[in-house]
């Protein structure tokens, strides 16, 4: 009878008349989640790196800021970003406190998987790189990096979906993304449990495909598959010198 | 088939009385503790010299100074004939070119995981000695088929077997045309055959002219392979002479304690 009466309910909500709205709201998600991605895996690797540093001076501040943003909820730091920071004089659009509150909050988490990846790498690799002649520049980009890379890929995977969900929080601050157009709809509506349930099935509709993709990707890094032009030429040509010269 | 391995190798050997390596007075501590104590060492140019000794006796620090892996606390370093190294201080003016000069070979062999068996020989060719990829590539398979794993070239180190992996490190090292070979403890990883291979790979390099500096526990091999042995203990050169000499007939009764000691065993 109440699953009759929900799927009814569905045909009463004019979704044609809000294609749009979850459209765009949609393409907002991406938005927010890609921008936030990108820096905070960047201050991520900068964090890391700055606590595998020597010096306690440089690894101190890194760990600290670490520790605090992975111990505050995601919405505190928000609330903190978008409706504190105005009275310091410091005023954001919604985008920007958005993306920077992700960045802030994801990079903690971030930082720590890069940190076990890089600190993971036998010293011999280094040493290896020493006795090669390779700069200290090179040995990290050539030889550590690719290799932490690898290590963090399924946990940066995992934090890629969690940022892409976690961004529906950013309905507190009216950012026009995709839970934010759902409290649209439910309000002029008053279909609450239709409309949440198509978000929520649209929101597993992109997070379901991007995680098997990146699953496949780190399939595809562990079974060897060379993803760099370059290495498929080099590789490439030294095939077809072995083939002719041997 | 074997001319390219040796090219540079052999100019050196033309002139066999000039040393190599020479080492003058050489010390190192770590923490306070003294495990090089003042050490004199000439190794021949295209000569094969092992390094025996206990654990902890200074025989890979000794090694790892000749590229300057190691900084010296004291002493005197040349390498063909330029000081890298004096006082504690470093007076090689190019790190680079100095370990292009002096490849080293690792007891776990090193390689990089993330790279095939080709790319680990071209990799330092392009970054550390500005080669580019169509020669470093050539030589690189060059270099793999002298070794004898043209076949494995693009094969991953973790599909390889110790020796082969063994065999592409030293291909990787023989990639920058070193006058110098270190190889600690190359052979500890590896099975008899694979010691085998690795042991055939060594000779033919000295007989292009390749110097060899070798730490060993391994003392059926370290007869095998070399010219020249130098026992190590405290830190300090107990006996050196010819192979055979040392591990057949040592003078010293730490050297025969110790070459009793790895002959049951090894």
């Amino acid at each position: 009878m109440s699953l009759l009466h929900t799927f009814t309910g569905f045909l009463q909500v004019p979704w044609s008349d809000y294609a749009s709205n979850i459209g765009w709201g949609l393409l907002r998600t991406l938005a927010y989640t890609i921008a936030s991605f990108v820096g905070a895996a960047a201050l991520g690797l900068v964090l890391a790196l700055m606590r595998l540093n020597r010096l306690r001076l440089v690894r101190l501040p890194a760990a600290l800021y670490t520790e605090i943003f992975k111990n505050v909820p995601l919405l505190a730091i928000i609330f903190v970003t978008y409706f504190g920071l105005p009275s310091v004089g410091v005023k954001l659009s919604v985008f920007v406190a958005g993306v920077l509150s992700l960045i802030f909050f994801y990079a903690a988490y971030l930082s720590e998987i890069f940190r076990a990846a890089i600190g993971g790498i036998h010293s011999g690799q280094n040493e290896a790189a020493q006795a090669l002649g390779l700069g200290r520049g090179t040995t990290f980009g050539h030889v550590v990096l690719p290799q932490a890379l690898r290590l963090a890929l399924p946990g940066t995977n995992t934090m890629f979906v969690d940022l892409l969900k976690s961004t529906s929080l950013l309905v507190t601050i009216s950012a026009a993304e995709l839970m934010t157009q759902a409290q649209l709809i439910a309000s002029e509506t008053f279909r609450a449990l239709e409309v949440y349930l198509v978000i929520a099935a649209i929101y597993f509709a992109v997070c379901y495909p991007v995680s098997q993709c990146l699953l496949w990707l780190e399939r595809t890094i562990h079974a060897g598959v060379p993803l760099s032009i370059g290495r498929r030429r080099r590789l490439k040509l030294a095939k077809t010198l072995l083939a002719g010269g041997a | 088939m074997t001319q390219h391995i040796g090219n540079v190798a052999r100019e050196t050997s033309a002139i066999v009385a000039k040393p190599a390596v020479t080492i003058h007075g050489l010390k190192k501590s770590f923490d306070g503790r003294q495990v090089l104590g003042g050490i004199d060492l000439d190794v021949p140019a295209a000569r094969i010299v092992s390094i025996i000794g206990q654990s902890g006796g200074g025989k890979t620090t000794l090694m790892r100074c000749v590229n300057l892996l190691e900084q010296p606390d004291d002493g005197v370093i040349e390498v063909n004939g330029e000081t890298i190294c004096a006082r504690g201080a470093v007076t090689c003016k190019d790190l680079a070119k100095l370990r292009q000069r002096v490849g080293m070979v690792f007891q776990r062999f090193n390689l990089f995981p993330h790279l095939t068996a080709v790319e680990n020989v071209v990799l330092a060719q392009m970054h550390a000695a500005g080669i580019g990829e169509r020669e470093a590539v050539e030589r690189a398979v060059r270099l793999l088929q002298r070794v004898g794993l043209g076949h494995r070239a693009t094969a991953y180190p973790e599909r390889m077997s110790g020796g082969e992996q063994q065999r592409v490190a030293i291909a990787r090292a023989l990639a920058l045309g070193p006058t110098v070979l270190l190889f600690d403890e190359p052979t500890s990883a590896l099975d008899p055959e694979s010691t085998g291979e690795v042991l055939r790979v060594m000779r033919e390099l000295a007989r292009d002219g390749m110097t060899m500096i070798l730490v060993t526990h391994e003392l059926p091999f370290a007869r095998e392979v070399s010219d020249w042995v130098v026992f190590i203990d405290g830190g300090k050169i107990i006996e050196q002479g010819a192979a055979t000499d040392v591990l057949d007939r040592p003078r010293e009764a730490r050297t025969r304690a110790y070459v009793a000691k790895y002959a049951a065993s090894g």
